[in-house]
C-alpha cells in the first residue's frame, strides 16, 4: 500500500479539497462557480504542460513516451 | 500582528481557516509573499489570515489570475500549507481557497458573527484528522468483438462483454460499498467522494473508490485499512493525509 506524504499529493487532488470543500464563509471576495471552473480550465493546461515536459525529456533520452 | 505595509488602501485580508482562541499565525509563506500569516483573535475564535494585494485579488482581477497556472499552483499550495502549519498544532475548521475581506474590520465582524458556529465545528474537530483512502484496480480489458470472424459470433461476443461489464461494474460497486463500511467503522465519520479520471490521477490503473474520513485514533483506522490491503491483493490502496477537514466543516456556515 502506498502513503503519499503531503508535499507528493497531486495538485488536482489539492484542488478538489482547496476548492469544493471548506467553509463558504460570506468573505467580501470568494471565488463564483465561473471561477472554479476557471481554475479547472487554467489547471488541465498546467496538467497536459507537465505531461508534454515529460515526454520531451523522454524524446530527449532517446525512450518512448509513456503515454 | 506584521508591520503596517506600505500601501494600506490596496490591501484586504485572505482568511485561510480559524482555530481555537488563543492560535498563534503559522510559519508557514502567505498567499501573497509581501505579507506575513498572522492570527486575528476575535469572539472567543482565532482567524489565520494575511493581507494580500488586491491588486491581485480583487474580483475584478482574480479571474486573469486563476488562468495563471503558475499562480494558481502556487497559491493553492501556499494556502493548504498554512493550514497544514496550523493543523500541526491544533483543530482548524478551513475556509475555501480565495475568501477575502477588504479589510480588518469586515473579518472580525465575521469572526464575531459566527463565533458560536465557528467554536461547535471546532470542538468536533478536535483531536481528529481528517484522511483520504483512494482504491485503485487493473483496467478494464480491452474490446475483442471486432476480431470476430462471422457476424454472429461478433454479435455473441458482444453480448458476453457487456455481462461481463455489468458484472464487474456490479462487483467493483459492492467493493466500494464494503470498503466504505469497513473504514467508516473504524473512523468517526466518512464521506464517498467523487472517483477521479486515470487522467487526473496520474495513473494507470482505474479508480475504484474515492473516501475521506474524520478520524481520532489513527492507529486503529490504519489497522483497518492493512486489514483489507492484506485480503484484497487486487486493490492498490493509497492513504493520504492528514488533512484539514475540508470534507467535514459546515458549508453553509457563511449563509444567513
Amino acid at each position: 500500500m502506498s502513503r503519499s506524504l503531503q508535499h507528493e499529493v497531486t495538485l488536482l487532488e489539492l484542488v478538489d479539497r482547496v476548492l469544493n470543500k471548506g467553509v463558504v464563509l460570506s468573505g467580501d471576495i470568494t471565488l463564483s462557480v465561473a471561477d472554479v471552473d476557471l481554475v479547472y480550465v487554467g489547471l488541465r493546461v498546467l496538467l497536459s504542460s507537465v505531461a508534454t515536459l515529460e515526454e520531451q525529456a523522454q524524446l530527449a533520452a532517446g525512450g518512448v513516451p509513456a503515454r | 500582528m506584521s508591520a503596517a505595509p506600505i500601501r494600506e488602501s490596496a490591501t484586504g485580508w485572505y482568511l485561510y481557516g480559524v482555530v481555537p482562541a488563543g492560535g498563534e499565525g503559522p510559519a508557514a509563506p502567505a498567499v501573497d509573499p509581501s505579507y506575513e500569516v498572522v492570527a486575528i483573535e476575535c469572539g472567543g475564535v482565532t482567524g489565520i489570515a494575511s493581507r494580500v494585494s488586491l491588486d491581485e485579488f480583487d474580483e475584478s482581477t482574480l479571474p486573469e489570475r486563476l488562468a495563471d497556472a503558475a499562480w494558481l499552483e502556487r497559491t493553492i499550495r501556499a494556502h493548504e500549507q498554512v493550514l497544514e502549519a496550523a493543523l500541526a498544532r491544533t483543530a482548524v475548521v478551513p475556509c475555501r481557497f480565495c475568501t477575502v475581506y477588504r479589510d480588518e474590520d469586515h473579518l472580525r465582524s465575521f469572526l464575531a458573527g459566527h463565533s458560536n458556529a465557528l467554536a461547535e465545528a471546532l470542538e468536533r474537530l478536535g483531536g481528529r484528522v481528517e484522511l483520504g483512502v483512494k482504491a485503485f484496480t487493473a483496467p478494464e480489458p480491452r474490446s475483442t468483438a471486432g476480431q470476430a470472424e462471422s457476424g454472429r459470433a461478433y454479435l455473441e461476443a458482444r453480448r458476453e462483454e457487456q455481462r461481463r461489464r455489468e458484472e464487474l461494474a456490479a462487483s467493483r460497486s459492492r467493493t466500494a460499498a464494503e470498503l466504505h463500511g469497513r473504514l467508516s467503522s473504524a473512523a468517526e465519520d466518512g464521506v464517498v467522494l467523487d472517483l477521479q479520471s486515470r487522467e487526473a490521477s496520474g495513473r494507470d490503473e482505474e479508480m475504484l473508490f474515492n473516501g475521506a474520513y474524520l478520524v481520532l485514533e489513527r492507529d486503529r483506522f490504519e489497522r483497518a485499512l492493512d486489514a483489507i490491503a492484506r485480503e484484497r491483493a487486487d486493490l492498490q490502496l493509497e492513504l493520504t493525509g492528514p488533512w484539514p477537514a475540508y470534507n467535514f466543516v459546515p458549508e453553509e456556515l457563511g449563509r444567513g
